[in-house]
């Protein structure tokens, strides 16, 4: 196979797929998609689909602001099933409402409506939930969910349609280069040759970029995640609670989904473990005294894509004129893909940037000592 | 008979017209179908209906079962209430 292509992704995740999408609304459509198994085989479709502005970082906050308003649009234009039904954080210890209440101002001085509840709201937000335990709630209104299955097939079919080619099962061993330039990628079926290429391969993005000698601190850790048979609408918002670092979902179709944290060290392979189903059911039945009878459909595993700073690794190589990277999304590249798409596209055809901040995420920001700061991760 | 009146997916509806007209939308593996109509991930986990979703998609494609069907199995294997995880925590031995 010899193929030739102005633009080269690397991964059909969710981040490669957008990408294309706003690439080829600006009339852009010489695109090549290469993917070592299926589209959304990587983090997309292991995801736990929630999406909110309420972090506690500029970068974080000004990029998913413009997300938060992409969603709908997106979802009207490919009929992709999305709901702003909240988030809600559960806070049983004093020190966490303390610190919560700080993030709160942070939020509205950058116009992100979040706002202290008492367990008595929580209660009229999710009926049946047990707060014995808790102090207070923060409830996110604009944030919500969506689903990853429909987001990432129905913009799939879009840029087919458009002339944009997908490759399946075809890993890239290695980028090719010549005069500090990349030219091609190596797969398993041979040369790609293209005059500008983006790795947006998820937890493969490293091993790819070593292949060329940059050395991005990235880390891939297991998180688990369960889901349970479907029922009618219950709850809207994904709840956090704040002290086990775990959450549940009613995703769109009705099941809820639990994530939960349990020690993993990083680059192990994401297996199976028992005692994470003790662990989800045991903090998740304090809350709902009818979750002892829900049945678990499924358990998975899949990884988070983490940098040092907890922030996604986007723009432009320094050392690579035509090489441009979008990765390191430390647990929230599902949210964010639609504002990354579009700066990645921006980025690819020269264009400016309409969100503030957005340089300050560059892979060159850790040589540089120009680390991010962000405290509002989990799960 | 009528292939809108052919269930192939028990769990979540999916008939037989469902399926055909997906694979000729061009939702021509068996992970991207499984995805876009949700066949497999009810209760059954698609012990029931991905063989013969396979079966279909061999047909209509051209391609052979063995090429198209490599599913993932996911524990539990069959639906398992939380109840059986509860107070208590499990430990290595
Ligand atoms: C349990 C869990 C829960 C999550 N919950 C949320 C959430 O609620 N909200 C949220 O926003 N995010 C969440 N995330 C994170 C989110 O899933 C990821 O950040 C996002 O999917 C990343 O998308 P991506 O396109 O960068 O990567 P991926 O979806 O991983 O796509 C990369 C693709 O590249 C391919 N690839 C890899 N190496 C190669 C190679 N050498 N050659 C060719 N192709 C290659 C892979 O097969 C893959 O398909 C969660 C993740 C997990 C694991």
């Amino acid at each position: 196979m010899t193929l030739k292509t102005k633009l080269l992704i690397i991964g059909a995740g969710i981040i490669g797929v957008m990408t294309a999408k706003f690439l080829v609304d600006k009339g852009f459509n010489d695109i090549v998609i290469v993917e070592k198994k299926y589209p959304g085989s990587g983090g997309t479709y292991r995801c736990a689909t929630g999406i909110r502005a309420s972090f506690t970082s500029l970068e974080h906050v000004e990029l998913m602001k413009r997300s938060i308003n992409l969603w709908p649009i997106l979802s009207k234009q490919h009929n992709i099933p999305y709901k702003r039904g909240g988030y809600i954080w559960l806070l049983s210890r004093p020190e966490h409402v303390e610190l919560f209440k700080k993030i709160v101002d942070f939020h509205h001085k950058h116009d992100i409506p979040t706002k202290i509840i008492s367990p008595e709201e929580i209660r009229e937000i999710v009926p049946t939930i047990r707060t014995d335990n808790l102090l207070a709630g923060v409830y996110d209104p604009l944030a919500g969910k969506a689903s990853c299955f429909l987001s990432l097939l129905n913009i799939l079919e879009y840029i087919k349609k458009k002339g944009v080619k997908v490759i399946i099962n075809t890993p890239v061993y290695k980028l090719v280069t010549r005069n500090h330039k990349v030219v091609g990628a190596m797969t398993s079926k041979g040369v790609i040759e293209a005059e500008k290429i983006l790795v947006a391969a998820g937890h493969g993005s490293k091993k790819i970029l070593d292949t060329i000698g940059l050395d991005l601190p990235l880390e891939n850790i297991p998180k688990h995640a369960l889901i349970t048979e479907a029922y009618k609408p219950l709850f809207d918002p994904l709840l956090i609670d704040w002290q086990t670092s775990s959450y549940i979902v009613q995703v769109l179709h009705g099941g809820f989904l639990i994530g939960a944290n349990i020690e993993e060290k990083p680059n192990t392979p994401p297996t199976n473990r028992i005692d994470y189903l003790f662990l989800a059911a045991n903090i998740w039945t304090k809350y709902f005294p009818w979750l002892p009878y829900v049945r678990v459909l499924r358990y998975w595993t899949g990884y988070y894509v983490m940098t040092p700073d907890h922030h996604p690794v986007i723009g432009p190589v320094e050392e690579y004129e035509n090489l441009y990277v979008a990765t390191g999304f430390s647990g929230h590249g599902f949210m964010m893909s639609p504002a990354v798409g579009e700066a990645m596209a921006n980025y690819i055809l020269g264009q400016k940037q309409n969100i503030p901040y957005i340089e300050n995420l560059s892979p060159e920001r850790f040589t540089k000592g120009k680390l991010v700061k962000e405290i509002a991760v989990f799960g | 008979m009528d292939p809108r009146k052919v269930i192939v997916c028990r769990c979540e509806n999916v008939s037989l017209a469902n399926i055909e007209e997906a694979i000729d939308k061009g939702y021509t593996d068996l992970e991207s179908l499984k995805r876009y109509l949700r066949i497999g991930m009810g209760p059954c986990q698609g012990r029931y209906c991905l063989v013969l979703t396979a079966k279909i998609l061999a047909r209509k494609t051209g391609k052979k079962f063995e090429e198209l069907f490599m599913p993932m199995n996911r524990p539990p294997l069959t639906p398992i209430e939380f109840k059986f995880f509860m107070n208590k925590s499990f430990t290595k031995r």
